[in-house]
């Protein structure tokens, strides 16, 4: 039988929970063999595939879900604070360079401060280090250097949610007023 | 009717500005003039002020109250800038009077003279009309758009969405089917018809009058096409990803912060866990076996006897020593090590004989050079040497 290109590093690499992107070569590859790594995972492991147009990833039954949620409050007060700064957090998300001493400003001056002291990822500066390292190594973000990181396209997984959210709470309110 | 005369009317106006300014205001926001406020704003400028109100024709009353007439109102709307957005079903009520006239104006062509060129001047109105109210309503979107991204009014995240949601759905989306000009229903696409009925009957319409009239309908057309095009560009390449972005920006930043105010009670998106091979893996005493099996190799290995293609010759030191040792003492040491390797060899190495004569330095053997300048002649394989004529002995010790 022969495999699709670069079949070895797609699978390890979506094994390891990590994002795999568009601008990355063998995702060409994934996406050209949609419906056979569908397949693939699905017989073989139990997994389903989600291919978006930016970026790929695993989904178990067993999730990670205490890393989804520091990356989420993670994300979620990163956007709030550079919002808050008069920036516009979207186009930060897409394009911006953060410094750790400038992520670690914005948390550090956070209203959120009680939520960030009492998480274990999120309360210093170290920890959030090893936190980004982890985004880092599922692809939400690209480190350049060894202080500085970029988000991903992987990152609208999770301002999805927070529409989701938002969306799910609006229309309850609306049914409620009714 | 009004007795005075128009200079003296605009003249009240400049002198007194600020007084129709905010019973404008008053009936922009309330929709009607109080007779409370009517009061109020009168008494501080005399009792005057309500019978010049009253002779200019500025306001009306309604039941108790008062309106202000509408050409005052529009007056001001355009001094202030301050428009106020019309629905788009108010604008698309010109698609109506357009078409009719238009339809009218090309059955009659051969019918009364008079009739057409006054028909031709009413749809130019019409045309003039709806082109201003499209461009004030984009005007007036836009600067509302604008002000609710630079939210000066601190609008709450989901009210921003509501709003920008509001527009879009009510305001722009159906503006835009307005001037879209591809679609068959929408005004601009009737306009673009007139046009091209106008600039055929400019050129082979029988009368004159009719021809110039024509001819000034196609030029306004034309004009107002390229205006529709440009409002319609604002409304899809400003207006619409703008309030697009103002929605999805507000939306994300409204879940976030509901999922801020209890982050431990909402489920947050599923991640896989990774599946690094841990040492203490479940499956580790399988792929350690695995990993051990590549190595049972249970094939035969035959080793190749073949000679190698190089001299495998090794100075045996020790031996070559305890062979001079055992026939010391020696003459010629040189001729000595030319006979020991001729014993193993057919011909003398150079490399081979100088690595015997190596044995010269050993400290438990004396050297007695020749008295006289005795040598002897060597002829190895690739040269000749001439060396002198060396007595070996044991050496003696103290």
């Amino acid at each position: 039988m022969v495999y699709p290109a670069h079949h070895r590093q797609i699978v390890e690499e979506l094994m390891n929970g990590k994002f795999i992107l568009a601008n990355e070569e063998h995702f060409n590859s994934l996406k050209e063999n949609d419906a056979f790594y569908q397949e693939f995972f699905k017989v073989s492991f139990d997994l389903n595939l989600v291919a978006k147009p930016e970026f790929s990833y695993l989904l178990s039954k067993e999730t990670s879900e205490n890393f989804s949620r520091d990356v989420s409050i993670f994300i979620a007060i990163l956007c709030y604070e550079l919002d808050r700064d008069g920036r516009n957090f979207m186009e930060a998300l897409d394009f911006h360079e953060f410094t750790f001493e400038e992520s670690d400003r914005y948390f550090d001056n956070s209203s959120f401060i009680d939520l960030i002291e009492s998480n274990k990822a999120l309360r210093d500066a170290d920890s959030r280090r090893t936190l980004v390292n982890g985004m880092a190594r599922r692809n939400i973000v690209q480190k350049n250097f060894e202080d500085r990181f970029i988000f991903t396209e992987a990152y609208r997984v999770f301002t999805d949610f927070a529409k989701e959210l938002a969306l799910k709470r609006i229309t309850q309110e609306a049914v409620a007023a009714n | 009717m009004i007795k005075a005369e128009p200079r003296t009317i605009l003249s009240f106006l400049h002198n007194h500005f600020e007084v129709v300014r905010d019973l404008f205001e008053f009936q922009s926001q309330d929709g009607i003039i109080t007779r409370e406020v009517f009061e109020v704003i009168c008494h501080k400028h005399g009792q005057n002020m309500k019978n010049k109100l009253r002779e200019y024709r500025v306001l009306r009353a309604v039941g108790s109250d008062y309106e202000m007439r509408d050409v005052y109102f529009k007056l001001m709307e355009f001094l202030l800038f301050e428009f106020k957005p019309l629905l788009p079903e108010t604008i698309e009520k010109y698609k109506g009077a357009i078409t009719e006239l238009y339809l009218k104006i090309r059955k009659g062509e051969n019918t009364d003279r008079d009739i057409l060129l006054e028909r031709i001047k009413n749809l130019s109105q019409q045309v003039r009309e709806f082109v201003d109210l499209v461009e004030r309503n984009a005007f007036r979107l836009l600067n509302e758009t604008r002000d609710l991204k630079s939210n000066i009014d601190r609008v709450e995240y989901r009210e921003k969405v509501h709003k920008a949601s509001f527009w879009i759905e009510y305001y722009i989306l159906p503006l835009n089917k307005i001037l879209d000009v591809n679609h068959s229903e929408s005004v601009a696409n009737r306009l673009v018809e007139v046009s091209e009925y106008a600039n055929r009957r400019r050129l082979d319409f029988g009368d004159e009058g009719a021809r110039i009239e024509f001819e000034k309908l196609y030029v306004q057309l034309i004009q107002t096409n390229q205006d529709l095009l440009r409002q319609s560009k604002i409304l899809t390449n400003e207006l619409l990803p703008l309030l697009e972005r103002i929605r999805t920006e507000s939306l994300i930043l409204t879940g976030f912060i509901e999922f801020l105010r209890n982050p431990y009670k909402v489920e947050t998106p599923p991640l896989m866990k990774g599946s690094r091979t841990m040492v203490y893996a479940k499956d580790m005493l399988f792929k350690v076996r695995e990993f051990f099996e590549q190595f049972q190799q249970s094939d035969a290995v035959f080793l190749d006897d073949t000679e190698p293609d190089f001299d495998k010759w090794i100075f045996d030191r020790e031996h070559f020593k305890s062979q001079l040792k055992a026939q010391l003492p020696v003459n010629d040491f040189f001729s000595w090590c030319a006979t020991m390797l001729k014993k193993d060899f057919d011909h003398i190495d150079t490399e081979k004989f100088f690595a015997i004569t190596g044995l010269l330095f050993d400290e438990d053997m004396s050297i007695e050079f020749p008295k006289k300048n005795e040598r002897v002649t060597i002829t190895t394989s690739t040269a000749k040497i001439s060396v002198p004529k060396l007595k070996i002995e044991t050496a003696l010790k103290f």
